[in-house]
């Protein structure tokens, strides 16, 4: 089952102790012509953890993610899995990964196609174990077009088959209805209870708040948090404002005293305060028609506005994201 | 080598219900239509009659047209992303190309099969034991340089283009070539361009099977596309690998 069976009468501790890192980035840099995907990352995740990867799109979490997995190359800097090359890791089948839009096959069916990956791999679990945790059992036998959720499922499903220490996923829940999300996590559980790793790059703050132990928040290519959610919320000090505010702009939110990150979706204001009474004073004074107001405690969901929208001193490409961030919540 | 993928991919071929109306049926009709057209004996080759002459060139021409449709399946997979999730798996590149080469070369049998039994039940071609073998074996060995052309356009077309140059490529070989119509009628010029072909050749080995023919020098000058064409693979292979 373990990729790394301890010998007998050593302690967990101690055989986690001369383990080499699950994932150990260092110095990475990535450019695609002019663009700099990712720009010096620095990343040791532990055997065991499970890990948020979160930033707004274009901060770099799929190239950080696909050199993990070899699937690109680092301009420089290195990248080892378990001590092994990333496509070393593959072969042994200690990584297994889900790519958001990972390709299948209709002219096969489910079972064919683990029965298949299972023939790749030197120690793969039963295919009917894979079918049962992915909760595929049913249409095992099934050819041709799947739900969206199903297919995410057997991209996970096709994952598992190894038997991985470490699991990659890549906006795992995209597409995904709620029956399919509910057994998805299901199985992520029952997956990290043994012991083994997750990186899992995401859009759902909701689910790194709920799932992961540690969350390494990436943007405009660089690591700028990194920790726990209830560390990443204490870095940012202060309440969470929202409110609806008809006929308001994002620029006129900033001029608010005590603001210190905003973000606008239609009406409704989302505003991290350092000093909320006040905000929510001015905010009265200059929006009569504000309603709906609701302060309270940041969330990880107000704690990554803040830290993504952060613009005091930030170079010129750092803004450029920022742009981009607060154009797709506009 | 991965004997589980490469069961997988000839399981998928065998599925592909369309592939095979149209690898079976496109080169027996064109072979009945022509016998049934023309008749007498071939000129150059005393005693052997046209529906024979034929079935050779046919033969040839079923075997390229299906190992041809095999390979460029890959253009297909490269742009759906598949492959990309082939390589989260440890199947090597190298396993993958050789289980679409021997995938071409396993439907390019039974392709050739049903040409020759057409002739055999329908035209009462007649041939030794010996002289089957022939026909149907030799073509099928001769049939490797075209399942190595077809992953090749398979490796350098994309999505859209490579439908486009699989046509052009059947035509060529299978016109040019003389394999789809007999090159013995072809004016002077198109007999020169026709000797460079691989289709050529190809049907010379199934002419062969009826007596006379250039066996050895058609069986020397296919090992030559074959060494050319697995260059040109391999040649693709290391640069899409470099390139990631």
């Amino acid at each position: 089952m373990n990729a790394y069976p301890r010998p007998n009468g050593e302690s967990m501790n101690e055989a986690i102790g001369r383990l080499p890192a699950a994932v150990s980035v260092s110095g990475l840099h990535r450019s695609y012509g002019d663009v700099r995907a990712v720009r010096g990352v620095d990343l040791e995740i532990a055997p065991g953890e499970v890990v948020a990867l979160l930033g707004p799109n274009g901060a770099g979490k799929s190239t950080l993610v696909d050199t993990i997995l070899g699937l690109s190359r680092p301009d420089a800097g290195e990248v080892r899995v378990f001590g092994y090359s990333p496509r070393e890791a593959i072969t042994r089948g200690v990584v297994g990964a889900t790519l958001q839009d990972g390709a299948l096959l209709e002219d096969v069916s489910i079972r064919e196609l683990l029965t298949m990956t299972a023939s790749l791999h030197r120690a793969p679990l039963p295919i009917a174990d894979v079918l049962r945790r992915t909760g595929l059992t049913d249409i095992a036998d099934r050819r041709g077009k799947l739900s969206g959720g199903q297919r995410q499922r057997l991209r996970l499903a096709v994952t598992l088959v190894s038997d991985p220490s470490l699991l990659v996923l890549d906006e795992p829940t995209v597409a995904m209805d709620v029956e399919s999300r509910n057994v998805f996590w299901a199985s992520m559980r029952e997956f990290t209870s043994a012991g083994r790793t997750v990186l899992f790059a995401s859009h759902y703050l909701d689910e790194a708040e709920e799932f992961a132990d540690r969350v390494v928040l990436l943007r405009a290519g660089v690591i700028i948090a990194d920790g726990t959610v209830a560390e990443i919320r204490s870095v940012v000090a202060g309440r969470s404002l929202s409110a609806t505010v008809p006929g308001v702009t994002l620029d006129r939110l900033r001029g608010l005293p005590g603001v210190v990150a905003a973000e606008l979706r239609g009406q409704r204001a989302e505003l991290v305060c350092a000093d909320s009474d006040a905000t929510a004073r001015a905010l009265f004074a200059r929006f009569p028609e504000a309603h709906d107001v609701e302060i309270g405690a940041v969330g990880l969901e107000q704690a990554f506005l803040a830290l993504t929208t952060d613009s005091a001193t930030d170079s010129a490409a750092d803004r450029a994201a920022v742009g981009t961030t607060e154009s797709e919540a506009a | 080598m991965s004997m589980g993928f490469l069961l997988f991919e000839v399981r998928r071929i065998t599925r592909a219900r369309k592939f095979w109306v149209v690898a079976f049926l496109f080169p027996t009709l064109m072979y009945l239509m022509q016998a049934n057209l023309f008749s007498g004996e071939i000129a150059e080759k005393t005693g052997v009659d046209f529906s024979s002459y034929l079935l050779g060139s046919l033969a040839a021409f079923g075997a390229l047209f299906v190992a041809l449709n095999v390979g460029t399946r890959v253009a297909f997979e490269r742009s759906s992303g598949w492959q990309r999730q082939l390589r989260l798996t440890p199947l090597t590149a190298t396993s993958y190309l050789v289980a679409k080469l021997t995938t071409a070369m396993v439907v390019a049998l039974p392709a050739i099969t049903v040409v020759a039994l057409t002739g055999f039940a329908l035209e009462g071609v007649r041939l030794p034991v010996l002289g089957w073998l022939h026909l149907v074996l030799g073509v099928w060995a001769g049939t490797l340089p075209f399942a190595l052309l077809g992953v090749f356009i398979g490796q350098i077309a994309s999505a859209e283009t490579v439908q486009v140059l699989t046509t052009v490529s059947h035509m060529l070989l299978g016109v040019l070539g003389g394999a789809l119509f007999p090159s013995v009628a072809f004016p002077q010029w198109m007999q020169v361009v026709s000797a460079v072909m691989p289709s050529r050749w190809l049907a010379e080995i199934g002419h062969s099977a009826f007596g006379g023919g250039q066996t050895a020098l058609a069986a020397a000058i296919l090992a030559g596309w074959t060494v050319l064409l697995g260059g040109a693979v391999a040649w693709r292979y290391v640069r899409d690998s470099a390139r990631v």
